[in-house]
Formats: C-alpha cells, structure tokens, sequence
C-alpha cells in the first residue's frame, strides 16, 4: 500500500492515540494502534500503549474507554487482542499473560440483557451477547469484538463464543449487511451499514452458513465499497472480505486513498491503525488463522 | 432495542429560569412555578415562527434571521459567544435526503450567528453510526463545512462531563455530554421533520438525543432507551439551558420514520426560541395530537407551552400549511393522531 511507511511513522511517533487528531488518548485507538504495530513490527513503539493499557486494567480484568473513564468497558476485547499480538512477538510479557487471563474472566463474566417480548423487532432479542454499556441489551460490535477477543485466547469452543456466533449472524440482514444491530423494526428491514457489516463478517471468519446471508453480506461490501469510501468504513469493510477470503483486486490501492485523505485531514490514530490492519489482508493479526470451519 | 412505552411518571415541575439568557421573549414562568393549581393557572407562552415556501436554494439565511429574531432572539448577546448546531445525521444515505438535516439549512444558520459575532461550530454524534466521517460523506455535510470553513465537532467521542439530571423524570441521576455541548453558550437543535415509529415524530427536543455520546451511551444510546424515551428527551432538554430550534422542514418524512419513511416535500422551516412550542407546532401541522404525545406530556409547561392557544404563531398560521403525515398502522401511533387514521 502506498503511503503505509507513512502511516505506521505517525503511529509510531504519536504522542497521543485517540478518535481525532489532537483528541484525548482512549483505549479503542491505543490497542488497535498498539496492534497495527505489533503487526508490521515495530514492537518497540507498541510497547508504551500495551503497558498503558495494562495500567488501566481494573481488578475485575475490564478497560475504560479512557484513562479518566473507567466505564463502559466495551474496549476490552480489543485490549485483550493488543496483549495477545504482543504475547506473539519478541515483546511478550508475564504481565501481559495475566492481563489476558482476567480481561477473558471479565468478558466471560459480562452479557447483554436478554429481553423476553413479543417486540416488534425481528432479531432474536434471547441470544446471549455482549453489550456497550452494564445493564443494556447485546449489541453486534461489542460481542464481535469479545467473540475476537475469545478466540484469540484459546476460547473459540466457549458456550459464549458459540451463542456469539449465532447473534452474529441472527443479526444479518435477509438481503445481506448488517446495522447496528437491529434487523427488522415493525415489519420493514433495516438498512445495512458498511463499518459493522465488516466487523461481523470479522467475527464471522470460518463460519458456515446455509442460509446465503453472509455471502449476501459479502456482495453488499463487494458492491458498496470503493476508494471514497470512508477511512473507517472502507478498512473494516475490507477487513470482513479478507476474513471471508474475498478482497478485491482494488483494496490496497482504495487504503492508499483513505490514508492520503487521512494523512491530509484528520491524522487520527483510530483511523490509520484500522489502515495499516485491513493493509496486510488475509494476514491481519485479527483473523484468526484457524482453517477450521466453525459450523453453526 | 427496548420497547420504549413505559408509563409517564409525575414528578415535581422543573425549574427552568436558565432557559431564558439570551431570549428577550418567549416562556418566561418557569422559576415561580413550583404549586400545580399556580401552574394551572398561569400556562407557559412561546412565539414559533412559520415559513412556507422554502427551497434549499433559496433565501434561507434571511428566513432564519427573520424567524429568530420574531421569536425573541437578541443578537446583541450573542457577540463572542459558542453557538452550537445540532444537525440530525442520524443514519445518512444519500439515497435518502429526507432522513436527515440539509446542509444548505446549516450553512444558513451558521452564517446567521457569524454575522452576529457567535462563534460556531456545528456538531453531532450520530445514534447510528460508529464512523462519522461516513455519516458526514453520506448526508453532504462535510462538503458544506468545507466550503463555508465551518467546524465539526465529533460528539460521539469528545471529552466528557457530568451533568446533573435537572429533569429527573428518567431514573438517571444525571448524564455525560461532550464538553463542547456544555461548554456552548447556544445550542441549536436543527432537527428533521420526521414522522417517528417508536414516538411519533420527532424534532427538537428530541434530536438532542444526539448530543448524547456514543462512547459512554453505545450505539444506538441504549441507556437512554432503558431509562425509557420520553422521560429522557425531556431530561436531556431539562439539563442543557440555552436552546433554540431551527427545523428543516423543506423536504420532510413521512410514514416509517426516523430511518425508512418516504420523502414528503413541505417547504418549511419552523423556528423558535422555545423547543416543546416548536415541537408542538410541528405536530399539529402534520396532523399529530401533540398533548397524547410522551416526551411532550412532560415538557408541557414545564420546559415549554404545548396549548394551542399558548403559542403565538408568527409568520405563517399552522393551519395554512398543515398536511397530515401518514404512519405506519400500528395502535401506539394511530392513537396519537389529531383525527383519524392515515397509514402508509
């Protein structure tokens, strides 16, 4: 990918990692950054981000979304997949092993509220996942994120991780995509949306599916994305068909457009780090590299 | 998401004296009604501006000065103070125009307070999406910002502050809002004139749902939905004062709104100083009850005159423009509708 030097320099060299250039420094940023370090090895610049995150660990084993906001703790899971990376490399740590060992205890600890109705809502609002926020309803993005994080740590046969994978893809819509979440809201279908369509397909990597929805989700990106699309939409859109072993020809060249829109507006760290993982397709440390097909 | 009809609490009436800095005009009785029988008797009155005949190509920024200063805006004090706009680019698709603020709306706005020395910014945080960039691609808006040199602030993901629930109608003790949203000297909620199948339409007060961030309230703002919708526009609207409405009724949403109605060209902007006279206006032009409507149940004299004949109409008389919307058939919706029953 042109530009990818460039972008892993502003990574390395960030003094802050946050949602915006010149915004606070938050957890989500920090461990994507942390992993997009560690995947195109530069341990070294990962190292202060992976002990920052550590530092931020409550007893419990959950993150904040930022050093003064120590809930909600949806970050994580991808808190959990940063340390793993690092465990892999040259920088592995005890410490970070028993960070892994209580994040895992806390997600494993943690699920959205099942709602027992006849709502007008056509998912299955029964199946255990995870949510943004203590106390609310299971949501696509935070159990694709714990169901990562799962797998990652050796726990792809958890019940959790199982019920995960069928919330996932009770969540995809009949005519490909998914949303936030919701599928079917008094009788109409919801309209898709790149960013979680990607993530879900990310948590969805192996799976089989007999009922056409993920190949449907698959042509939706395959359809939709190009090099306009936006930074983040366009890397985890990409990330989804790397996951489901269908990037297109034109993917590097649509990152190197997003990191030179990036690179000149908004030098985000959130924005790059999700760059420089969809640059490195089917290897990217988040799809796990298990060939098994996980069968619903 | 939960199932947002949950019984309206009673509860003591709010105190809403902040609420008039900066408005000259407009609902003024709010510190002093603390008894129900002195509540009864001295209902709450606003002005609302009505403006037919609008286009996105026209003269909108002499409508909105026009209509804000006939509903009681100074200008004089807003030299040198933060003025946010509050778009709703809730889920954009360009595919949809009708779904959320024009940019053409914003961009008038904002040039009205410029000229009036504010500083402005325009932010948002949608409910929907985790990738605003996308959001502000979809709906155009950033091509607006870009041309007329206007900031954005991300609201899903600023700093934070607590505020305590100056509504308490929700069980929240108070709430996070991004320090731009505190911090602002006006806030402008622009909303959409939509038809809404969970409240039956939305617009001013409750498209400051999207100053609440994502970050700390998920996507969509479950929390919000779990402390029950009504009670929590009405504390959002109660905790932050120094709120005008700017609504973009030009091209509007009928039938399955907020997200899948249809497109219903209106031609109008409805402008004012006080959001639940806004908010009420708009209901009855498109055909709703705006007194059997939740969120404005409880705003009704406590943040705002919901009575027809507490609201003065400037500019246009509703009546003169009204057009039922249609909803989708279900009873929850049906049973708020001025007459009748007019499905998709």
């Amino acid at each position: 990918m042109v530009l990818l030097d460039d972008v892993l320099a502003r990574l390395a060299e960030a003094k802050t990692c946050g949602y915006h250039q010149g915004s606070q420094m938050a957890t989500e940023p920090a461990a994507l950054t942390a992993l997009a370090l560690l995947a195109h090895r530069r341990e070294k610049a990962a190292l202060p981000l992976l002990h920052w995150l550590a530092g931020l660990q409550s007893t419990e084993g959950s993150i904040g979304i930022s050093e003064s906001q120590a809930t909600p703790c949806w970050p994580t899971g991808w808190a959990i997949l940063a340390w793993q990376a690092a465990q892999r490399s040259s920088i592995a740590d005890p410490k970070f092993a028993r960070a892994i060992e209580r994040g895992v205890q806390w997600a494993l600890s943690t699920q959205g509220e099942l709602i027992e109705s006849n709502s007008p809502q056509g998912h299955d609002t029964m199946i255990l996942g995870w949510p943004w926020v203590a106390g609310t309803h299971s949501w696509l993005e935070p159990t694709a994120m714990n169901l990562l994080a799962l797998e990652h740590s050796g726990h792809s046969d958890h019940p959790r991780a199982r019920q995960a994978v069928e919330m996932l893809q009770d969540r995809l819509l009949v005519s490909g995509g998914c949303n936030y979440g919701n599928t079917i809201v008094f009788g109409q279908e919801l309209l898709p949306h790149l960013e979680p369509t990607g993530l879900c397909l990310l948590g969805l990597h192996g799976v089989f599916d007999a009922t056409g929805r993920i190949g449907r989700s698959v042509e939706y990106l395959l359809r939709e994305l190009s090099g306009k699309t936006a930074t983040i939409s366009l890397s985890y859109g990409l990330l989804g068909l790397a996951a489901q072993d269908r990037l297109p020809a034109e993917a590097d060249h649509w990152l190197g457009e997003a990191a030179a829109r990036t690179l000149a507006r908004d030098v985000s760290s959130y924005k790059l780090a999700l760059v420089a993982l969809a640059s490195l397709g089917t290897s990217c440390p988040l799809i796990p590299q298990s060939a098994e097909s996980r069968v619903k | 998401m939960t199932n947002p009809t949950t019984p309206l609490p009673s509860g003591e009436l709010h105190r809403f004296d902040r609420r008039t800095w900066l408005i000259g005009a407009g609902a003024t009785m709010g510190g002093l009604l603390t008894l129900p029988l002195i509540r009864n008797a001295l209902q709450m009155t606003a002005p609302v501006f009505v403006a037919r005949n609008q286009r996105y190509d026209g003269q909108l920024e002499q409508t909105i000065q026009d209509g804000l200063i006939a509903t009681g805006l100074d200008p004089a004090g807003l030299r040198g103070k933060k003025v946010l706009l509050k778009p709703n680019l809730v889920e954009p698709s360009r595919r949809s125009p009708q779904m959320t603020t024009h940019p053409a709306v914003i961009v008038a706005a904002a040039e009205v307070f410029r000229k009036w020395g504010a500083l402005v910014t325009v932010g948002e945080g949608p409910g929907h999406v985790r990738d605003t960039e996308m959001a502000l691609d979809e709906s155009g808006v950033q091509e607006a910002l870009d041309s007329s040199k206007l900031k954005f602030d991300d609201l899903n993901y600023s700093e934070v502050g607590w505020l305590k629930n100056a509504g308490r109608k929700s069980p929240l003790k108070g709430m996070f809002f991004p320090q731009q949203v505190i911090e602002a000297d006006l806030i402008v909620s622009m909303p959409k004139m939509k038809t809404h199948h969970w409240v039956g339409y939305t617009g001013a007060l409750k498209n400051l749902y999207g100053v609440i961030p994502g970050v700390k309230y998920g996507w969509p703002k479950n929390v919000l939905h779990y402390a029950g919708i009504p009670q929590t526009i009405y504390d959002i609207n109660a905790s932050l004062p120094k709120i005008v409405a700017i609504v973009d009724g030009i091209l509007a949403m009928e039938g399955d709104g907020p997200i899948l109605g249809s497109a219903k060209p209106m031609g109008l902007l409805v402008i004012g100083t006080n959001s639940t006279a806004v908010d009420a206006t708009l209901g009855r032009i498109m055909g709703f009850a705006p007194a059997k409507v939740g969120y404005l149940q409880l705003a009704a004299n406590r943040l705002g005159p919901v009575k027809e004949n507490c609201i003065e109409q400037v500019g246009e008389p509703w009546q003169s423009v009204a057009s039922p919307f249609t909803v989708i058939d279900f009873p929850h919706l049906q049973e708020l509708r001025a007459s009748g029953v007019l499905v998709t």
